[in-house]
């Protein structure tokens, strides 16, 4: 079965955003990427000047899909993945993502690995009961480990068998890069909401951006409302990929040393930091930690809101 | 509240790791790189110096190509078109004065020679008429990230004028620091000139009369630069450079003569001026680019000195006033002094030898320049930005006044007033 | 009234310490917005400062400085 990205990506689609006015000079652009509902936020009220900046933010946001979607077989990444071994010369935004990724492998104590994709061809996190069995998930688990690679800038080479993918912070990078370029030609203030990963530049004129996030399992129409200024946010969870079988949850978070699922993971971990990248990541940090997330983001002294 | 900790090394670590991914990348690729990896750029200046001085129009058009992760080819073409009269260096005088135009080769006619003259009428600024001249240059360079931090740069520009050609070549090495809040740079570049005046190249330091010229000549200028560019704040951007220059060769001005003066003030002859056939300079460059909301002063300080004896001061701002909708407007003041040359004479006496390099230039006098323009800029959407900039350049000399007779009421070195206009047209595509 | 001023050793002692001193000078990579724009690059008007360079270049002795770029005319 498909996954909701893998429907999208293949879907060839006539890029096209909508520009609607919220309230008092708040204008939204919304568009589809990345498999998620994107929308910017400006506080401005010019038509043109912000048919400018939705154009630019939406081409910057398919332009990062397109180069980094592992869905897609003309991405810079399907390029690296169907390498089999051969030494790949990749540019300089690439080169700065496989650094990040290393980085994060070394801090994490090899526990964020970007190999880890492969688990896919067993794992389907799709709210059933199919879990694999334990010899098909051991099979896999030789062909993850960042450390296997060779990375040499600009050079990179992926043994066969092995594979890269940038989707544990493609989207919150996107976000970041779209503020970024939108910070270049506009002085108000813009907030970037890529399917619930954040940043602003600063909170507009009259109040703090006011940020719902949705609260899984309740009852309650009410979301958990944050106050956001400026920074990133990013919400990591398993709400809606997961498998339960005898009782027994198991989050689509896995734990890349043995191939199987960390236990006890919080249903949504939300943390703000001062970029969008670095808030995903410490929420996937501390979703990795399983049980020890609440007291993981305590000892970063970050801003986070846990739901278990 | 989170208690007063100090930061955890993956805190920091990942902290780094994620600035070092947003900063690289925010300077690395444009939205427009990859769709409008063009940028054209072209102008059409005017400029006129008053009264019935010189004039060019000068039409310059330059492309850039963005193939991508800041790999830049630029491309530049310049044609200038210069006419009118341009002061030849000699003093005015009570009585009429006659000289003969660079493309003569004689003073006085004769078979199978040229003889183009032009009279001066009494207290007049002796100035050439017939000035004319046309030049076509062009610049190429490529631009490119090496490594991460690294850039390196490299060019070459040609231009051809019937008595004058040039070939050039730099290159520059930068690299940031500091998460990119510094960067170092350094360049070289090397100038071959070729000089062919008109008539032929007047033996330097020659008596006028006797007309004499000989063949082409040479000089190369040898160049090196190094700056420091820093982030002050969030608004603040500051560049300080340090240039030394060196001239080697021909470096004379063949069109330029001084007027010879006996004790009275009356002409009794004329020189051609002769200058050292080598110039050290250097200069240290200092700008400061601020913001203030959608309003950037550009403010800057100049101080140059050279083996000439020629101390300078340049102070200059502008400041761009942001008017919404894709309009800006924007002042300039620009503030410039010079010493004189050490071998800066306003005349040469008849009664002394002549000195070993002299000049009359008044490039090389002592002057006060101020400039003051305006520029309006707008946007047109799609088509690009067009703007108009209209500035006045008054070259004041310090006061020349002399105690001979004969140049009692003659204005010795006037002032110089420029007009500039110029149009441009840049567009991305 | 001639100054001594060794501008040589004065920009080098200025690298020097911006060097070393300006790790507190700066900005995060993320507060890149305002010096990102266009009108604050160094060279903002790369057209302007050509023509004004040319124009000054044939009518002071003084020259440069910015940096590199042009060639020679026959005009100085």
């Amino acid at each position: 079965m498909r996954t909701a990205a893998e429907i999208a990506a293949a879907a060839p689609h006539a890029p096209d955003f909508q520009i609607a006015v919220r309230g008092d000079d708040l204008t939204a652009v919304c568009f589809t990427a990345m498999a998620s509902p994107c929308e910017v936020l400006l506080d401005a009220a010019d038509s043109r000047e912000v048919g400018e900046l939705a154009r630019a933010a939406a081409h910057e946001a398919w332009r990062i899909e397109r180069k980094f979607s592992r869905y897609r077989g003309d991405s810079v990444i399907s390029e690296i993945n169907r390498s089999a071994g051969r030494p790949v010369v990749v540019d300089q935004e690439t080169a700065a993502l496989i650094d990040y990724a290393a980085q994060c492998h070394a801090l994490s104590e090899g526990r964020f690995d970007v190999t880890a994709g492969v688990l896919r061809r067993c794992w389907r996190f799709d709210g059933s009961d199919r879990v694999p069995d334990e010899a098909a998930v051991a099979r896999l688990v030789p062909l993850i480990g960042f450390e296997r690679l060779q990375w040499r800038p600009p050079q990179i080479i992926v043994p066969p068998g092995m594979e890269i993918d940038f989707g544990g912070f493609g989207k919150e990078y996107a976000v970041d890069r779209v503020l970024a370029i939108l910070c270049t030609r506009f002085l108000g203030a813009v907030l970037v909401n890529f399917g619930g990963d954040l940043a602003s530049n600063r909170a507009p004129v009259q109040a703090p951006w006011q940020v719902g996030v949705e609260r899984p399992d309740t009852d309650r129409e009410a979301r958990l409302l944050l106050e956001f200024s400026r920074g990133g946010l990013a919400t990591s969870g398993d709400t809606h990929r997961f498998l339960q079988r005898n009782g027994r949850r198991y989050s689509h978070i896995l734990d890349v040393r043995t191939g199987w699922p960390v236990p006890e993971v919080p249903r949504s971990v939300t943390v703000a930091a001062a970029s969008c990248v670095e808030a995903g990541m410490l929420a996937t940090f501390a979703m990795l930690n399983g049980r020890a997330a609440e007291d993981f983001l305590e000892a970063q002294r970050a801003r986070y809101w846990s739901l278990r | 509240m989170q208690l007063k900790r100090p930061p955890s090394a993956l805190q920091l670590g990942l902290m780094a790791a994620s600035c070092a991914l947003l900063s690289h990348t925010a300077r690395a690729q444009t939205v427009d790189s990859a769709e409008q990896p063009f940028e054209l750029d072209s102008a059409l200046l005017y400029y006129k110096e008053n009264p019935g001085r010189v004039q060019t129009i000068e039409p310059v058009v330059s492309l850039k190509k963005d193939f991508g992760d800041q790999r830049i080819l630029g491309g530049t073409f310049t044609v200038d078109s210069l006419s009118g009269a341009t002061p030849n260096g000699a003093l005015p005088s009570r009585k009429p004065q006659t000289f003969a135009s660079p493309s003569s080769t004689s003073l006085v006619p004769q078979a199978g020679k040229k003889t183009t003259l032009y009279a001066i009428a009494p207290g007049n600024l002796p100035q050439d008429p017939h000035f004319n001249e046309q030049r076509v240059a062009g610049d190429a360079d490529w631009s490119q990230p090496m490594g991460l931090d690294n850039n390196l740069s490299f060019g070459g520009h040609v231009s051809t004028e019937h008595d004058f050609d040039s070939f050039a070549t730099h290159a520059d090495y930068s690299r940031d620091f500091n998460e990119k809040n510094t960067t170092l740079s350094a360049g070289l570049s090397e100038e071959y000139d070729q000089i062919h005046a008109h008539g032929g190249n007047p033996v330097p330091g020659s008596d006028y009369e006797l007309y004499e010229h000989e063949g082409g000549q040479t000089k190369t200028v040898s160049g090196a630069l190094i700056g420091v560019t820093q982030i002050m704040a969030r608004n603040w951007l500051m560049d300080l450079n340090y240039s030394y220059d060196h001239s080697q060769g021909y470096l004379t001005d063949p069109y330029r003569i001084l007027s010879v003066l006996d004790a009275l003030g009356n002409v009794t002859g004329y020189r051609y001026e002769n200058r050292p056939d080598s110039r050290a300079r250097q200069d240290l460059y200092w700008v400061n680019k601020v913001a203030f909301g959608p309003t950037v002063l550009d403010v800057s300080y100049r101080r140059g000195k050279d083996s000439w004896g020629i101390g300078s001061d340049t102070a200059e701002a502008h400041l761009r006033i942001d008017l919404g909708h894709g309009v800006y407007l924007e002042p300039h003041l620009r503030w410039y002094h010079q010493s004189a040359a050490d071998f800066y004479d306003l005349y040469l006496s008849a009664a002394t030898a002549a000195p070993q390099f002299m000049s009359a230039d008044p490039r090389l006098a002592a002057f006060i320049g101020t400039t003051a323009g305006l520029k309006l800029g707008v946007t047109i959407g799609r088509y690009g930005e067009v703007s108009l900039r209209l500035e006045e350049y008054q070259q004041r000399p310090s006061d020349q006044s002399s105690a001979l007779p004969q140049l009692q009421g003659l204005n010795l070195n006037p002032n110089l007033t420029a007009t500039i206009a110029q149009l441009s047209w840049g567009l991305q595509f | 009234m001639r100054v001594r001023l060794p501008l040589g050793a004065l920009t080098g002692s200025i690298i020097a310490l911006s060097l070393c001193g300006c790790q507190t000078l700066g900005v995060k990579p993320w507060q890149h917005d305002v010096l990102a724009r266009p009108a604050m690059a160094l060279v903002s008007e790369p057209m302007d400062a050509a023509i004004d360079d040319h124009i000054y270049f044939s009518k002071e002795a003084a020259s440069g400085g910015r940096g590199f770029g042009g060639g020679g005319c026959g005009c100085n």
